[in-house]
């Protein structure tokens, strides 16, 4: 996974996570468990994903592949950008 | 060793501390922490020095931040959380107070939605207190113009079990158990209002940092007073040309001081009347403008935590503005400089006293 903007921060820098996981949602678990830090960051208290977070899967919107359950398969890259809105 | 005065400036893009000389007469302007990230409050405790911050991030949701060694590093505490199965979710902080000095570790927190939580290890955690968020009045919660946040901790001076929030609009609240039961607190002498259950808005409420259950209260366009032993709030806006406004202080040592910034109701801003910090010395009774060293007719804005004092002697009093500006008085608000500018909005000013 690669972090970008303020995840990056929040994740006390860090900027390239290797991880196994078979869909999306594995792998943000996954990046919890290695950054504690960006549990909060990531999800409410009831555990839904923070709005003005993009996921990408390679160039592909994750929204567009199922979100969470969007597939993954070795060697893809899920890039967490801070996403942008408004003028 | 004297102290100085250190001057927390939240703005809608980061924390600024602006740091003072002896003389509070040279500032040090340190920052930005957080920017883009906009910082509703940041206050000081002077029990053990700690720092707390309400950083209000888009990304990664809002945060409170704590420092234990002078805003040189920040740690995050873990989020103020609604309880599994409310239908809310944590927005935002409004509010951070410390607890009283009897409970050195407690330290308080107003948020967005509408509710009190408690930290008791110092900021790194917080719990929400249930027996307010169970008041049956709740469901009579409505959003201001700003939201619906709980923004006002007044905490007595004297006793520890005794202190009341502020909600817009949901009117006052006074636990005199520490926090096992409350009881709405409205009733009033004097003054209009379309709400009389939970007063039209509050704007901010503080207690008396010395005298036990001495208040002021700043209301959306009213102003009320209320004595030790009172149990009502006395309207008071006489001399004041315009009832509305959002910043107020107290005076720390005199009981019959206060004061207060008006802004008009519409626009916002000290228009046409021009920025000027309004003092009472008899209780509200009667205000008088304070302008010396103030652009005079400017029609400046201020928020809700946009004004703080210190506790020297004569007291300092500190605002910021909507155009980045921070004003300073080292004698208690008979003139005013201009101690930074250019800063970003200012949302909140919190004057600390520091070694």
């Amino acid at each position: 996974m690669l972090l970008h903007g303020a995840f990056r921060g929040f994740a006390g820098g860090a900027r390239e996570v290797a991880l196994d996981a078979a869909n999306l949602g594995e792998a943000l678990e996954a990046l919890v468990h290695a950054h504690p830090s960006l549990a909060e960051r990531l999800r409410d208290e009831h555990g839904k994903l923070r709005p003005h977070m993009a996921l990408f899967v390679n160039e592909d919107d994750a929204r567009l592949l199922g979100w969470e359950d969007a597939p993954l398969k070795e060697g893809d890259i899920v890039h967490v950008i801070p996403a942008l809105s408004g003028g | 060793m004297a102290k100085k005065v250190a001057v927390l400036v939240g703005t809608k893009k980061g924390l600024y501390i602006l740091r003072g000389d002896t003389n509070r007469q040279k500032w040090d302007v340190e920052g930005p922490q957080w920017a883009p990230a906009p910082i509703h409050h940041a206050m000081y405790d002077p029990r053990d020095g700690s720092m707390y911050a309400a950083v209000n991030q888009t990304w990664g949701g809002s945060r409170i931040e704590h420092s234990r060694d002078m805003g040189k590093t920040w740690t995050t505490s873990s989020n103020p959380k609604f309880p599994e199965g409310s239908d809310r979710t944590f927005s935002q902080t409004w509010h951070i107070e410390p607890g009283h000095p009897s409970t050195p570790n407690v330290v308080w927190a107003g948020t967005e939605p509408a509710a009190l939580f408690k930290s008791e290890d110092r900021g790194e955690s917080w719990a929400i207190v249930q027996s307010l968020d169970d008041q049956p009045t709740r469901a009579k919660w409505v959003p201001g113009f700003g939201g619906m946040g709980l923004h006002s901790i007044a905490i007595d001076a004297k006793d520890p079990k005794r202190m009341s929030v502020g909600i817009s609009v949901g009117g006052v609240y006074t636990t005199t158990d520490g926090g096992t039961t409350w009881t709405q607190d409205n009733k009033k002498t004097g003054g209009d209002s379309e709400r009389p259950d939970v007063f039209y808005c509050i704007h901010k409420l503080l207690a008396h940092p010395e005298e036990s259950g001495l208040r002021f209260m700043r209301v959306h366009e009213e102003v009320y007073w209320r004595d030790p032993n009172e149990t009502t709030w006395r309207h008071s806006t006489a001399g004041l040309p315009s009832n509305f406004g959002f910043a107020a202080a107290m005076h720390p040592r005199d009981r019959r001081t206060a004061y207060v910034i008006p802004l008009d109701g519409m626009t916002r801003a000290a228009a046409p009347f021009g920025i000027g910090v309004y003092r009472t010395q008899d209780k509200g009774k009667s205000w008088q403008k304070l302008e010396k060293g103030l652009p005079q007719g400017a029609p400046l804005e201020t928020l809700r935590e946009g004004m703080h004092n210190d506790r020297l002697d004569p007291m300092g009093l500190y605002f910021g503005t909507a155009n980045g500006d921070v004003w300073a008085s080292r004698d208690e608000g008979e003139s005013w400089t201009r101690i930074a500018q250019y800063l970003p909005y200012v949302t909140s000013v919190h004057a600390a006293m520091v070694e």
